[in-house]
């Protein structure tokens, strides 16, 4: 499953870098996640709870950055089991200065198995696209919470 | 008293069925039972570097635990050999009972769990550690085999289990097909389907250590072809130690033939642990492991004269096998599909070529009409996109490829061009039905009229055939069968005259019960309550060869008359000692024995008495009335019929309505027309349910995405209208009751009939064609480009 899209953060590229690169803002505006707990260098030990259609299941698992370049592209790895099936993920992220607008722009592909790729797949492409949304209006509220 | 043949008496069987009295496997609760619980690939193709069980058998309640290691060296048969086209052997890897080394579909058994309870086993399942590595996996035929594909079995090279061709020389076809006047060439997918039986797969494993003896309860439409496979290819376990018992068995489809490798578990470990087990499926293991059906990427070019008639026909296609050979798959694509390539038609030139592919997929397998049906769709399809493409009625263009009429009696069977002879037909008469039923020339004007107001109307054709009563035995071992295809009975006539058929076919849903009686109290004239049909246990019946292809009551029933007439020959000579008369001046009718002319007679019962208390009997005659038979057929039987589609298409959404569907066959003689109606009935809703709406999808990397009824659609009764139906009988000519079979015929003959109806009412759009299921977006998508 591709995972693609683009979103416009008002803030400077600097302080979009700066909130996502931090584990704390991440837990607390990633839908699901309940707990990001760093495993030292750029892994974290990652704990969520989605719901899916008619699968739900906690997931435990990796969430690795790599390929980072500050302030300009990071690459997300994602390892995650669950009961219900498995979730790996790389998505590159770039982020794109547009003024005093900052793009994120992100592209990569997921990978589903077990319960969740046999009940979930088909509505899953939806719901990724509208928990990314919910990601950035987040990001976009807070950081405007914060700057005021 | 007689005369049960030809009504539509209601079956015996529902009583118990509707009122929760049936006994299916998961129904029985033995003694000391204990349940089975898999862990199962969650990929499509994976190494398995280790299997760490430690905590699951720490879990309360569990009794065992077992990997591939332990049962590793077993492994379940396919049953139809077919070879390549250069001789050699099919590739047959083994299909362990528990994953070896490598996972390679998604739902293969990898690990078996068994506990006191259900529960505990599936608790413990969830602790069982398996690291896996993912592996490149392949799920379409065609991709499997092109360079640089993931390979399945490591030591199979392109993923080819054969290679195989039918019919006339290729260059032949070729060169008509080159020459031909108009060409219609179609490429297309004949999707994956689900067979999606209401009751799933359950078996109950009990070995008894006092006796040494083992008992299986299975979900099976053959008992005997299970306990042939499991004990003498897998198990190496002696038959007569082995009892198979299938009681009630909630539909089949062809999917509760096959030697399943949970059966053979169950059956292995019982004798482990010495304590019975069970297993049924959950509906999601249904979707992933029931053997699908179909699955063929095809393309089909079929040439014309100017005239209209056909002069060649031309395929090739990749069939999808799955990861593994399940018991009938290879003969799916090959002897049950190629050898129907001539259909209803005078085609002069036919070649069928097929490669038949491992994939990382569930194996597929034989599903109601089993290589029949995907060749029904390529032919028919052809027929009615073809009269589009040349402008020519498409009830014209059959008419003029038509076989013309055959009785196989006063005219000799139709030899075809590949392989098979019809026994008899006659395919104008129900064409001629049909079109009377529909109205077909108000029809043409209801759709012109529609079209000038907008609306999208379409009538679709199929003039199917089929090959039933599978078969000759000497006819399928030289195609490659493993085991013969005759039946068995054995008729037992109780002292007082009631009597016990026991059949080696199975009923799964056919109302074998009631049918086989009527015909066996009219051929002895007794009363219908007098006879009993017994099924499903190797003990109780001899030996049996099963219930699939729609043969029965063709083969299945034709043992049962030998034994019949066996019955009726012996007690003619007793009825002559009794009435101290010839037998030849003997005559037999409702239920007695007559001296001819006279009103000297003995009934069947005080024979049958006689037979047991033989004080005053014929000299040198055994006594009893028991006798058993086998009955090999001398061919297969031809059920043929037209099935018309009318549908209407809603130009915004898409949405395909079928609004008619009529069905005029002929499956031979009829014993219960009302059985027989509502074998059509269900065959055609599966049918539909194949244009329309059903498939299985995997994607890129092998995981089903079609795993739940939110995800595949299994047709419903407001999908149809009531279903028009009538029939014609041409009987059989070669076998005692002239009946053809009549399973399958529906799930044959009206998928195509149904895309026809799509494409006539879209194709003055410019729409070429449109794959299956012709779903609302697909429609829409192709009104809408």
């Amino acid at each position: 499953m591709i995972i693609k899209g683009k979103y416009p953060i008002v803030a400077s590229t600097e302080d979009v870098w700066d909130h996502l690169m931090n584990p704390e803002v991440l837990s607390r505006i990633t839908p699901g996640i309940s707990e990001l707990q760093p495993l030292g260098g750029d892994k974290y030990l990652a704990i969520s709870k989605i719901k899916i259609g008619p699968v739900s299941g906690s997931f435990e698992g990796e969430l690795e950055l790599k390929d980072m370049k500050i302030n300009t592209h990071a690459t997300i790895v994602i390892n995650q089991k669950s009961k219900i099936g498995n979730v790996s993920a790389e998505i590159k992220m770039q982020l794109n200065t547009i003024d005093d607008i900052t793009e994120i722009e992100y592209n990569g592909e997921a990978k589903l198995t077990g319960k969740l790729a046999m009940m979930g797949q088909r509505i899953i492409g939806g719901v990724v696209s509208t928990l990314s949304k919910q990601f950035f209006k987040t990001l976009n509220d807070e950081m405007n919470i914060t700057k005021s | 008293m007689s005369n049960y043949i030809g009504q539509s008496i209601k079956r015996r069987e529902d009583d118990r069925f509707i009122t929760g009295k049936g006994k299916y496997t998961d129904d029985i609760v033995l003694p000391k039972m204990t349940h089975l619980a898999f862990v199962r690939s969650p990929y499509a193709h994976a190494k398995i570097n280790s299997i760490d069980t430690k905590a699951a058998l720490a879990h309360p309640g569990v009794v065992a635990v077992y990997t591939g290691e332990d049962c590793g060296n077993f492994g379940v048969p396919c049953g139809w050999q077919v070879n390549f086209k250069n001789g050699d052997t099919m590739k047959e890897p083994t299909h362990p009972l528990l994953a070896v080394g490598k996972a390679k579909h998604v739902g293969e058994n990898v690990v078996a769990i068994i506990a006191e309870t259900l529960q505990d086993a599936r608790d413990a399942a969830e602790l069982v550690e398996v690291d896996y590595e993912e592996l490149p996996a392949v799920t379409n035929p065609n991709a499997a085999i092109q360079p640089g594909a993931p390979q399945v079995h490591d030591d199979i090279p392109n993923n080819v289990v054969f290679d195989f061709a039918l019919g006339n020389p290729k260059e032949e076809v070729d060169a008509a097909i080159d020459g031909a006047n108009h060409v219609t060439k179609l490429d297309f997918k004949n999707q994956r389907l689900a067979p999606n039986a209401i009751e799933p797969r359950s078996y109950i494993a009990d070995y008894d250590v006092t006796v040494d003896k083992y008992t299986l309860y299975t979900s099976t439409q053959n008992p005997h072809l299970i306990r042939l496979l499991m004990c003498a290819f897998v198990l190496g376990l002696p038959e007569h130690k082995v009892r198979v018992i299938s009681h009630d068995v909630g539909g089949g489809f062809g999917s509760k033939i096959y030697h399943y490798t949970e059966e053979a578990l169950v059956t292995w470990a019982s004798k482990q642990i010495g304590r019975p087990i069970k297993w049924t499926s959950d509906r999601s293991e249904a979707f992933l492991t029931d053997a699908h059906g179909r699955d063929y990427v095809t393309t089909a070019e079929m040439g014309f004269d100017n005239n209209g008639k056909i002069v060649a026909f031309r395929v090739h296609s990749d069939a999808n096998l799955g990861a593994y050979l399940s018991t009938f798959s290879t003969a799916c694509p090959t002897y049950l599909h190629a050898t129907l390539a001539q259909g209803c038609y005078t085609t002069p030139l036919i070649n069928i070529d097929v490669t038949a592919t491992f994939t990382n997929t569930n194996p597929v397998d034989a599903y109601r009409g089993a290589g029949r049906p995907e060749m029904t769709y390529m032919i028919e399809h052809l027929m009615d996109t073809a009269a589009l493409e040349m402008k020519i009625d498409p009830v014209e263009l059959r008419k003029i490829n038509f076989i013309p009429a055959f009785d196989g009696v006063n005219q000799p069977g139709y030899q075809t061009q590949v392989a098979l002879q019809y026994d008899s037909g006659d395919y104008h008469a129900t064409l001629d039905r049909a079109l009377e039923m529909v109205g077909y020339d108000q029809f043409r004007k209801d759709q012109e009229e529609a079209r000038k107001n907008g609306k999208l109307l379409g009538i679709g054709f199929s003039t199917y055939i089929e090959a039933c009563g599978i078969a000759p035995s000497a006819v399928v071992g030289s195609l490659g069968a493993r085991a013969g295809l005759y039946e068995s009975a054995h008729v037992r006539v109780q002292p007082t005259g009631s009597v016990s058929v026991f059949t080696g076919s199975h009923s799964h849903g056919q109302g074998h019960e009631t049918s086989y009686a009527q015909f066996v109290a009219d051929t002895l004239g007794i009363p219908m309550e007098n006879v009993d049909i017994i099924h499903g246990d190797t003990n109780e019946v001899a030996f049996g060869m099963g219930t699939y292809g729609s043969r029965s009551l063709a083969v299945g029933g034709s043992a049962i008359m030998k034994s019949l007439d066996k019955i009726l020959e012996k007690g003619a000579k007793i009825a002559a000692h009794k009435l101290e008369a010839a037998v030849e001046d003997l005559e037999y009718a409702e239920g007695k024995w007559t001296v001819k002319g006279t009103d000297k007679s003995i009934a069947f019962g005080d024979v049958s008495l006689t037979a047991y208390v033989p004080h005053d009997y014929p000299e040198g005659l055994e006594p009893g009335l028991d006798f058993s038979s086998f009955y090999d057929p001398a061919n297969f039987t031809y059920p043929f019929g037209t099935h018309i589609a009318i549908v209407e298409i809603d130009k915004d959404t898409g949405k395909v309505t079928l609004k008619r569907f009529i069905a005029c066959d002929d499956v031979g003689n009829v014993i219960n027309p009302m059985i027989v109606e509502g074998q059509i009935h269900g065959g055609v809703a599966q049918g539909v349910g194949q244009a329309l709406l059903e498939g299985v999808d995997y994607d890129e990397n092998g995981q089903m995405i079609t795993g739940s009824f939110m995800d595949y659609a299994m047709p419903r009764a407001d999908d149809f209208p009531f279903f028009e139906t009538d029939r014609k009988v041409t009987p059989c000519p070669h076998n005692p009751l002239g009946v053809k079979g009549a399973g399958e015929a529906g799930a044959i003959g009206s998928t195509p009939a149904v895309a026809n109806a799509v494409m006539d009412a879209i194709s003055h759009l410019g729409i070429k064609d449109i794959q299956m299921p012709i779903t609302s977006e697909r429609v829409w998508k192709a009104m809408n480009s």
